[in-house]
């Protein structure tokens, strides 16, 4: 009797801490979501969260005229979409060299990868601030597009060389009998059975590219390349006093990464444990 | 070395053969390097060159118009006499061990417990990484307002449940920013930390659970004497990839201090950006951020180090 009843209270003990701090998770965003529909005048009460009324949808269509979501939305997506094509083809070649073909550079071409995924990003900010003002890449997007692309090679030709450390070489070795050269195993049978992997590191340079903001900062000036966080920081300096515009930018800027988690739960978490484990 | 067991059924000669056989046929030095120049040339011109070029102008006085060579000058007013150099280091190491003493263990707990709690696992596990997957800039953002002393959740909470002489001004007063900075990124960070550990606890082999009842053992046996143990690799990673998050801190104190008020919230990237970019100070920041990369290669080196003789083999 006594141990079912310390069993109970452990159990709801153990389920309240639980609840706890999945409400620390979550409650800060449906607050955030739920301000983004009320008048700014509402932000100044004593209430936690306010049934907005009438709901204040004007807050969106401030956030997407003054924000310039459309146009910051299209640039993000320009340079996301570069990043990812040209971080897959790249890293997937070099993994390749590195996991499976014998040749004396191999071990150096292996730490300097491993060398460039221990650099922090930042570090770089300054130096390539100037090269790209040298070189007149400054305020371009090749200026957001070249560096990210550098910093998820590293990780990406980890996760690739994982991939390719579990897969047999039959098939590579009957393609090369079969008369294909380096470069058509690679292209012709390597790229297709990556699929899995190509799409662990479509997703991890997604919400790298998609969410980097200091480079974007520091290289960007004028409105034509500017990206997605520069919507956010619009409400920052300018119409600070539009809270609930600002809410709403923050509400669209999250909303269609939680909505793609829920549908994907499973292929994100793959994608993003991979990474971490393999690194 | 999984196909190992495949393998050692063919003479293992004869595959040596093969294989060398193989590479002849493809050691086409053309085909391997379009192979690697372009993935060498992104590393070597936007990682490493730029490393030098740092190199280069922390040897200077560089302010973004002009410059001249002035030794070790900066190098030596960075160690020497400048405190929020230090203090900056300083902070960076309180992020990382909060993150391995507070954070960690409790996102492991969280992740433990998470497969037991039946129909509720899976919106468990998706409330909780949630905020991970929303972008830094719009969580920093969020909290600034949750932190606000106007209209922020936090004080509101506090004035709601009699606790109005709590309410603070969170990020505008030196001695309390730094707490909210490292809870701040704590939280942001927990969700990830947690999916770690629970995607380690997943892969472990159910047979062994009940290898484990049959043997006697009870719930809290198995999870501390067999599932940490068994995680202890998972645990090793986390702790290098936690102290090392800690010195490459930046997005979070950058939307939300900037690294005031008077310093109280700098880490090292915030330190050099401000230096560089707001002061105009390139060569200095340029010295901070050679010694920024020493740092996180040391770190890294000594943690692994340290951490592989703990652990052993499993």
């Amino acid at each position: 009797m006594v141990t079912t009843t310390s069993k109970f209270i452990v159990k709801v003990v153990l389920y309240a801490g639980l609840a706890l701090v999945a409400l620390a998770q979550i409650f800060p965003l449906i607050w955030m979501f739920n301000f983004s529909l009320l008048k700014s005048g509402d932000f100044f009460g004593s209430y936690i969260l306010k049934w907005p009324e009438p709901f204040q949808w004007k807050n969106y269509s401030d956030a997407f005229n003054f924000g310039h979501v459309p146009a910051y939305l299209l640039n993000s997506i320009i340079v996301t979409v570069v990043v990812i094509a040209v971080t897959v083809v790249v890293s997937l070649m070099l993994s390749y060299v590195i996991a499976r073909i014998d040749w004396k550079w191999n071990k150096y071409l292996a730490g300097l990868v491993m060398i460039c995924m221990i650099v922090p990003i930042y570090a770089t900010l300054l130096p390539n601030f100037f090269i790209f003002t040298n070189t007149k890449l400054i305020d371009t997007y090749l200026a957001l597009i070249l560096p990210n692309i550098a910093f998820m090679i590293p990780i990406s030709v980890f996760i690739f060389m994982g991939f390719m450390q579990t897969t047999p070489r039959a098939i590579e070795e009957a393609a090369v009998i079969d008369g294909l050269n380096l470069l058509g195993v690679v292209f012709r049978i390597i790229f297709p059975i990556s699929k899995p992997v190509i799409a662990s590191v479509t997703v991890l340079t997604f919400m790298s590219t998609w969410n980097e903001f200091i480079m974007a900062v520091t290289y960007i000036r004028s409105d034509s390349f500017k990206t997605l966080p520069f919507s956010l920081i619009q409400f920052t300096g300018q119409y600070a006093s539009n809270y609930g515009a600002q809410f709403a930018v923050m509400t669209i800027i999250a909303l269609p990464s939680v909505l793609l988690y829920m549908l994907f739960t499973e292929q994100i978490t793959n994608s993003l444990t991979a990474g971490a484990v393999k690194g | 070395m999984e196909q190992s067991g495949i393998d050692s059924f063919a003479p293992f000669l004869q595959r040596e053969m093969e294989v060398t056989d193989m590479n002849k046929l493809w050691m086409d030095k053309r085909n391997i390097a379009v192979l690697i120049t372009p993935g060498l040339l992104f590393i070597l011109g936007l990682i490493l060159l730029p490393i030098l070029v740092a190199l280069y102008l922390s040897f200077t006085n560089y302010d973004g118009v002009d410059y001249q060579f002035q030794g070790f000058d900066n190098y030596t007013q960075l160690i020497f006499h400048d405190p929020i150099f230090w203090k900056s280091l300083r902070h960076a190491v309180f992020l990382g061990l909060a993150f391995v003493l507070l954070q960690h263990p409790l996102a492991m707990f969280m992740a433990i417990i998470t497969p037991y709690t039946g129909k509720f696992e899976r919106i468990l596990r998706v409330v909780i990484f949630i905020p991970s997957i929303i972008s830094t800039f719009v969580t920093s953002q969020m909290w600034v307002s949750i932190l606000s002393v106007q209209f922020g959740l936090i004080n509101r909470v506090l004035g709601q449940v009699g606790l109005a002489s709590w309410r603070q001004d969170w990020l505008g007063d030196p001695s309390i920013a730094i707490i909210s900075i490292i809870f701040v990124a704590s939280w942001q960070g927990f969700g990830y930390a947690y999916l770690l550990y629970y995607a380690g606890i997943k892969g472990i082999p159910s047979d062994l659970y009940e290898a484990a009842i049959v043997d006697g053992a009870n719930r809290w046996q198995f999870n501390t004497r067999i599932v940490l143990p068994l995680m202890s690799p998972v645990i090793r990673i986390n702790v290098v990839l936690a102290i090392v998050a800690g010195f490459k801190q930046m997005e979070t104190v950058f939307l939300m201090t900037g690294g005031g008020p008077a310093n109280s919230t700098q880490f090292l990237a915030t330190y050099l950006h401000s230096k560089a970019f707001r002061e105009g100070l390139f060569g200095y920041g340029s010295a901070i951020s050679v010694l920024f990369v020493i740092f996180c290669l040391l770190i890294t080196l000594v943690m692994n180090r340290l951490l592989k003789k703990d652990v052993g083999e499993f």
